[in-house]
């Protein structure tokens, strides 16, 4: 075991902060949903990494990365299904430009 | 130290490098379809990781669901934005920090304007004396590359922005914040590796996970996580027919019975003038007397103009 843990869980806070940019800083949905892409990457590599280094004989974090890959790919289909109602109807997608509800 | 040791730790600095440096791509380049596939790269990184950790089937996993199924749903999407090719920014470099020009290098330029190409040489020197400052940072230096580079762009942008039109700020892919973002991010990633490093003391265990591991989460599945597996079918299934309602074509010229009944957003259908009596001035639209007589000069299909 050469690679301590630590290294991975380096690697995980590097992609959630590179996730969390951008979300934060793109403007088009498809981008903010790459963005969360990543961040569900960072969290899957942490899981795994603490899997493999604390309790390696129980496979429970497996299944949960199973589950956290499902809801991932839920989340995009209904989020490219919501933009593409919203590119029909108002020809953009991106996120800053939907200010109705602004106060 | 054995071989092995050493090509353990090749392949993980290779994995690595290839799952951050596509995120940070992702990140910053202009160009979305570039965006797409850097984000490719990044998820056969973590895949590589995940096979380096021992999880084979999470990292085939990875590799199926995310790069079959996620990014061709994204790749679609991306044909339907505005400028996927970045070729409006591509033509300003001006106002692109270091990081975002390198990540966008060779891209397909449009057409650029002209008042703004005074303004862009101007920037590009102070550009390239802060992209030599940032390549002497040494280690850790992409994240301070990425956070000088925001702070410069944003400073160019503004310049910019004097002498144009708000226009300026639709082309960019990145909302005005991104410097705000950018010191976020960093924030972000030196607190959690700062955790990380001043809490090194996991309790972990030396013994290695049976090679079969397949089998086991097989059996955990069908057996103690049923429930959750099942949940997860179901709402799969649930996700597919809400995006399906949701998405589909509105309106069937050709069959008015599968319109949908969802999403209708058009205003109702005019009233057209009478072509039995013809509307005097001081009448009040009357829809009842109107309907009354278009009921047999209109079909229902004419109600609702495509």
């Amino acid at each position: 075991m050469t690679i301590p843990l630590g290294a991975y869980l380096l690697v995980g806070a590097t992609l959630f902060a590179i996730g969390v940019y951008t979300i934060v800083a793109q403007r088009s949905a498809v981008m903010v949903l790459m963005g969360i892409e990543v961040v569900l990457n960072a969290t899957g590599l942490n899981l795994i990494a603490f899997w493999r280094f604390v309790r390696p004989d129980d496979y429970s974090a497996q299944i949960f990365l199973i589950l956290i890959v499902t809801i991932g790919a839920v989340e995009m289909a209904v989020g490219l299904g919501i933009m593409m109602l919203l590119y029909r109807q108002r020809r953009t997608v991106q996120v800053d430009s939907y200010t109705a509800l602004r106060g | 130290m054995t071989a092995f040791d050493i090509a353990q730790i090749v392949a993980f600095t290779l994995c690595a490098f290839i799952a951050v440096a596509g995120a940070l791509g992702m990140a910053t380049t202009m160009s979305m379809f570039r965006s797409g596939i850097f984000l490719m790269a990044s998820f056969l990184g973590v895949a590589g990781l995940f096979i380096l950790l021992a999880a084979d089937l999470m990292g085939l996993l990875q590799i199926m669901m995310y790069i079959g199924g996620m990014l061709v749903m994204i790749l679609f999407m991306v044909l339907f934005m505005h400028d996927p090719g970045g070729a409006m920014m591509a033509a300003m470099p001006g106002m692109m920090a270091p990081v975002e020009r390198f990540f966008s290098g060779g891209l397909q330029q449009g057409e650029g304007r002209n008042g703004d190409h005074a303004d862009m040489h101007a920037g590009n020197g102070e550009a390239k004396e802060a992209d030599r400052e940032n390549r002497q940072n040494g280690a850790n230096g992409e994240h301070h590359a990425q956070h000088d580079g925001m702070q410069h762009g944003g400073s160019d942008m503004s310049m910019n922005m004097e002498g144009t039109h708000m226009d300026d700020m639709d082309m960019s892919m990145v909302t005005p914040v991104r410097r705000i973002a950018a010191w976020l991010a960093v924030a972000i990633g030196v607190g959690l590796g700062a955790l990380v490093l001043l809490r090194p003391s996991w309790p972990t265990v030396t013994r290695h996970p049976d090679p079969r591991s397949a089998e086991a989460v097989g059996m955990l599945l069908m057996g103690k996580y049923m429930i959750a597996f099942e949940g997860a079918g179901f709402l799969i299934l649930l996700g597919i027919v809400g995006a399906v309602l949701m998405a589909r074509v509105e309106r069937h010229p050709d069959n008015g019975g599968r319109d949908a009944r969802v999403g209708r957003t058009d205003a109702p259908p005019q009233i057209a003038p009478d072509p039995v009596i013809p509307p005097s001035p001081d009448e009040r639209p009357n829809e009842e007397h109107a309907s009354e007589h278009h009921a047999v000069a209109h079909p229902p299909s004419h109600r609702r103009p495509a």
